[in-house]
């Protein structure tokens, strides 16, 4: 087939069908023609009879394909919307069609790692280096030919997006183009577009404040008032800060929309998957019935784990996320956890800085 | 010694581009002036940057003459001076204050591609080949004895002087494309080094930048001057220079010259292998491959290939002087000391001399050769994806199926590369004995002493230097079987010296072979056996040529 992408009007490309997925993709729909790839053949009829999908009507200039193939010929702009844990074997099907000119901007908040047969992340003599732990922007460098990557990062919750509700986002890349190409796929009268060439920053941030939405869930599920909550996501914030520096990043994304401005979001909407894990365990359901019973992966539980690893090897202060694993992984209750965090010698304010 | 890939030295690119000499020096002269016209295309700005460049050549001449500067220097820019005076745009007719500004810039364009330009005589390289090889011969003949040596240096030359790696590949890729081969660099005889290592293998000659103080030296300008080397002048960091400088390096990159580049810049003054690359001359590389699908279908486009090359010595020549500036710099006030010690001819014959009389050995360790995107090449030097499906690089510089220049993107396309090359140079890294001996002892004295600061470290006394035997011995094990499962992941790569002797051998060898060369060592055994160290600075320099690893770990 020859490329036809060379065309100003060529549709855009969103692979994953979820519910940010979906979102995305009738966010793009407002500006062109938009291919959406599913990996279920099903899901594909379903979407391009019935034009619904994770409950949200898809917008006319959707065509929904699994043919990873035809996305690649037809579209050089792709947005890649699959959750941490598929994102690399995504990456690596796809890697066999994808060339040099294609521009990839990833919708997703997780941490892929590699580790050796056999040991998995909550092994206890575990030491992850942060070498070993790669943003979703360094799997599609690994996997693929395609250079120029960039991400969609921001407060920008899933069902606020398909009720067309006003929202700003930012496109992260090293790339000036990959930002001018995101901005003009996305821009519309109820999404603001914002730029950050610091793309590492911005995939940190967006990855480790799922944690902290974990504990606002638990929070919100005690009861407890916004007193709580702000004294939760500042100090929240600040050790994400010390985490992400920790693993070689600046601080300056992490006060701006993807930053700070995704912690509030995530921490105070009870439409968030993180915080809808922390709620539930906070109202005494285990870790595993919460699994067995959720429809969609909430990237923070993996999240809890590398960052107390990380913590741990790079001998960084975090009191959060130890006390949310413990509770997480080593059935410490919620409410211990927080007493702990009480009773906790913070010390200055405003250390992060 | 392979037979040379071109066997006649008059076929080889360096020398068919030297023909071309005048037609390089006129294309780098064009090329320079339109870039620095699109920087400044108005006349303030041009003007503006004229007398910077007037006022940081007068500083230079005042401050930092040399012996190879030119007579006239002082004189060329007085003209200059004169003539900023009698254009001023203010005082005459504005065009032909232009026209005058722009004289003045080729002027100076062309002052400096002539100083910059190589020289490469196929003659001076057969004779400098043949007094090498003879100098090596005498070398073996006073350790081995005999006329073996005399005879058959090669022979012995192969155990001294190891290229490792896809030197076949290399080899051929020559044949298909221009070389652009990137090293570590820690000593100003690694172009010595490197070229005689190539010419080993039968490669052409490379073209490469030296210091233009290097040739202050009579001996040097003799040979290196007509050995391909063009001049770097790193006094001059005015932006005409600098464009000059890209603007040579591009021209005979797209005019097929195999190069050498040191992405690092300047020697390692820690002795680390250098993680922040400086990427001027290593974007022109990338602009000449556009260029080339610029000018060319795509399937007639010349290719050019990186190879990163990590350089392993036992000792380096120059390691108290590099130590030292790097001390200054970093600890400024805290670290007065005099001046560092210089390198002269005696020392160079000594580290020639202990280096191939002794057992020791330099390792040039060639990684996989790859695109200027950092993809790898097959044999016929076709770009592959990760699943090893040929790619059309060309499409890298697509938008919207249009091929046009973006310094931007290129900009990052640079930085991606200079990122493959760093990780190919830890990967890459051949690790010795004498590495693993000093960074365990450093590491140990520093958890040992507790100090806060490192020039504290530095300043111990001899008598709190001392190491335990045991727990020095300990540690070097523990170092050791680390660096085992690493080499085994291909993180780096252990010397088969190492694989193939055991613990107490390989830490003899290590401390020996690190000592041999300098006068107050910077790792020995006392009476009692332990270890210490006559000299901390040079120990943490050798110490950090094993940073980056995580080792330390282990200790």
């Amino acid at each position: 087939m020859a490329y036809i992408n060379s065309s100003e009007n060529a549709p855009v490309a969103v692979i994953g069908a979820g519910s940010f997925g979906t979102a995305v993709a009738n966010l793009l729909a407002e500006n062109g023609k938009v291919l959406f790839y599913s990996r279920r053949p099903d899901a594909v009829e379903i979407i391009n009879k019935e034009r619904k999908n994770s409950g949200q009507d898809i917008h006319p200039n959707i065509t929904a394909t699994n043919d990873l193939q035809e996305i690649t010929e037809r579209c050089y702009l792709l947005f890649p919307s699959v959750s941490s844990d598929a994102f690399r074997g995504v990456m690596k099907s796809l890697s066999d069609f994808l060339r040099p000119d294609h521009m990839m901007i990833h919708c997703t908040k997780g941490f892929d790692i590699k580790l050796e047969e056999g040991v998995t992340i909550l092994d206890k003599n575990l030491k992850l280096k942060t070498s070993d732990i790669y943003t979703m922007s360094k799997v599609m460098l690994e996997e693929t030919c395609v250079k120029r990557v960039g991400c969609m990062s921001g407060p920008n919750l899933a069902r606020e997006i398909a009720n067309k509700y006003p929202a700003a986002t930012v496109i992260a890349s090293k790339f000036d183009e990959v930002i001018r190409e995101g901005d003009a796929a996305i821009r519309s009268h109820r999404m603001q577009v914002y730029s950050n060439h610091d793309i590492y920053a911005v995939e940190l941030a967006g990855v480790l404040k799922n944690s902290m939405a974990l504990a606002a869930g638990a929070v919100g599920g005690l009861g407890f008032g916004q007193n709580a909550m702000a004294f939760l996501i500042t100090r929240g914030l600040g050790e994400i800060i010390r985490l992400a520096v920790s693993m070689g990043a600046d601080r300056q994304a992490f006060l701006g929309l993807a930053g700070i401005g995704d912690l509030v979001a995530t921490c105070t909407s009870p439409l968030s998957r993180n915080y809808t894990v922390g709620a539930r365990m906070a109202k005494g359901e285990t870790l595993e019935q919460i699994i067995a019973t959720s429809t969609e992966v909430a990237e923070g539980i993996k999240t809890v784990s590398i960052s107390k690893k990380i913590a741990d090897t790079n001998d960084v202060k975090a009191p959060i996320i130890q006390n949310i694993y413990k509770v997480l992984f080593e059935q410490l209750e919620v409410q211990e956890a927080l007493k702990y965090l009480m009773e906790y010698r913070w010390g200055q304010d405003a250390d992060f800085m | 010694m392979l037979k040379s890939i071109i066997p006649r030295i008059k076929d080889w690119p360096i020398n068919l581009i030297a023909k071309k000499k005048d037609k390089i020096l006129q294309e780098t002269i064009s090329e320079s002036i339109l870039k620095l016209n699109e920087n400044w295309s108005s006349l303030p700005q041009l003007r503006e940057q004229l007398q910077k460049t007037l006022y940081l050549e007068n500083i230079r001449i005042r401050s930092e003459s040399w012996e190879v500067d030119p007579e006239d220097d002082a004189d060329f820019w007085k003209k200059i001076r004169r003539q900023l005076l009698e254009a001023d745009p203010s005082k005459i007719d504005e065009n032909k204050s232009k026209i005058l500004h722009q004289e003045m810039l080729q002027e100076i364009v062309s002052r400096y591609s002539n100083e910059i330009v190589a020289h490469f005589s196929p003659n001076m390289f057969w004779f400098a080949r043949q007094l090498l090889v003879r100098i090596f011969a005498r070398l073996f003949n006073s350790h081995f004895g005999g006329f073996k040596g005399i005879f058959n240096p090669q022979e012995k030359l192969k155990d001294k002087l190891i290229v490792a790696g896809p030197v076949e590949k290399l080899r051929q890729l020559s044949l298909k494309g221009t070389v652009v081969l990137v090293p570590t660099h820690f000593s100003n005889l690694d172009s010595a080094i490197i070229g005689f290592g190539m010419d080993y293998i039968g490669m052409p000659a490379f073209q490469y930048g030296a210091g233009l103080n290097l040739f202050n030296s009579k001996i040097f300008t003799f040979f290196a001057g007509q050995l391909g080397a063009y001049k770097l002048d790193r006094r001059k960091k005015n932006p005409i220079y600098l464009e000059t400088l890209k603007s040579y390096s591009r021209t005979n990159v797209i005019a097929g010259a195999h190069t050498i580049f040191y992405p690092g810049g300047t020697r390692s003054r820690a002795g680390n292998i250098e993680t922040d690359l400086k990427l001027g001359l290593l974007g022109t590389v990338m602009e000449a491959q556009r260029i080339h699908f610029e000018k060319n279908p795509s399937n007639l486009a010349p290719k050019i290939f990186i190879v990163p090359l990590t350089i392993s010595y036992n000792f380096v020549l120059e390691a108290s002087s590099l130590i030292v500036q790097q001390l200054k710099r970093i600890g400024k006030e805290q670290y007065l000391v005099q001046e560092a010690p210089q390198v002269a001819g005696k020392g160079i014959w000594k580290f020639f001399w202990e280096t191939f009389s002794k057992s020791s050995d330099i390792t040039l360790s060639l990684s996989e050769p790859m695109d200027v995107f950092g993809n790898m090449l097959d044999d016929d030097g076709n770009s592959l994806d990760k699943s090893d499906n040929k790619i059309n690089i060309r499409n890298y510089f697509l938008s919207k199926g249009q091929l046009k220049a973006d310094d931007q993107r290129e900009m990052i396309y640079t930085q991606m590369l200079g990122d493959k090359i760093v990780e190919c140079f830890f990967k890459n890294n051949v690790v010795y004995a004498s590495h693993v001996v000093t960074f365990v002892a450093f590491e140990l004295l520093q958890k040992k002493l507790h100090y806060p600061d490192l020039f504290t470290l530095l300043r111990t006394s001899e008598e709190f230097r001392e190491i335990n035997w045991d727990d020095f011995k300990a540690s070097v094990r523990r170092i050791i079987d680390e660096l085992y499962t690493m080499n085994n992941k291909g993180i780096l790569k252990l010397s088969p010296r190492i694989t193939t002797k055991e613990l107490p051998e390989i830490i003899e060898m290590g401390i020996q072979n690190v000592c041999i060369y300098h006068t107050n060592l910077p790792i020995m055994r006392n009476k009692e056996g332990n270890i210490t160290s006559e000299d901390l600075k040079l120990l943490y320099y050798y110490h950090n040529r094993l940073l980056g690893y995580g080792l330390h770990q282990f200790i």
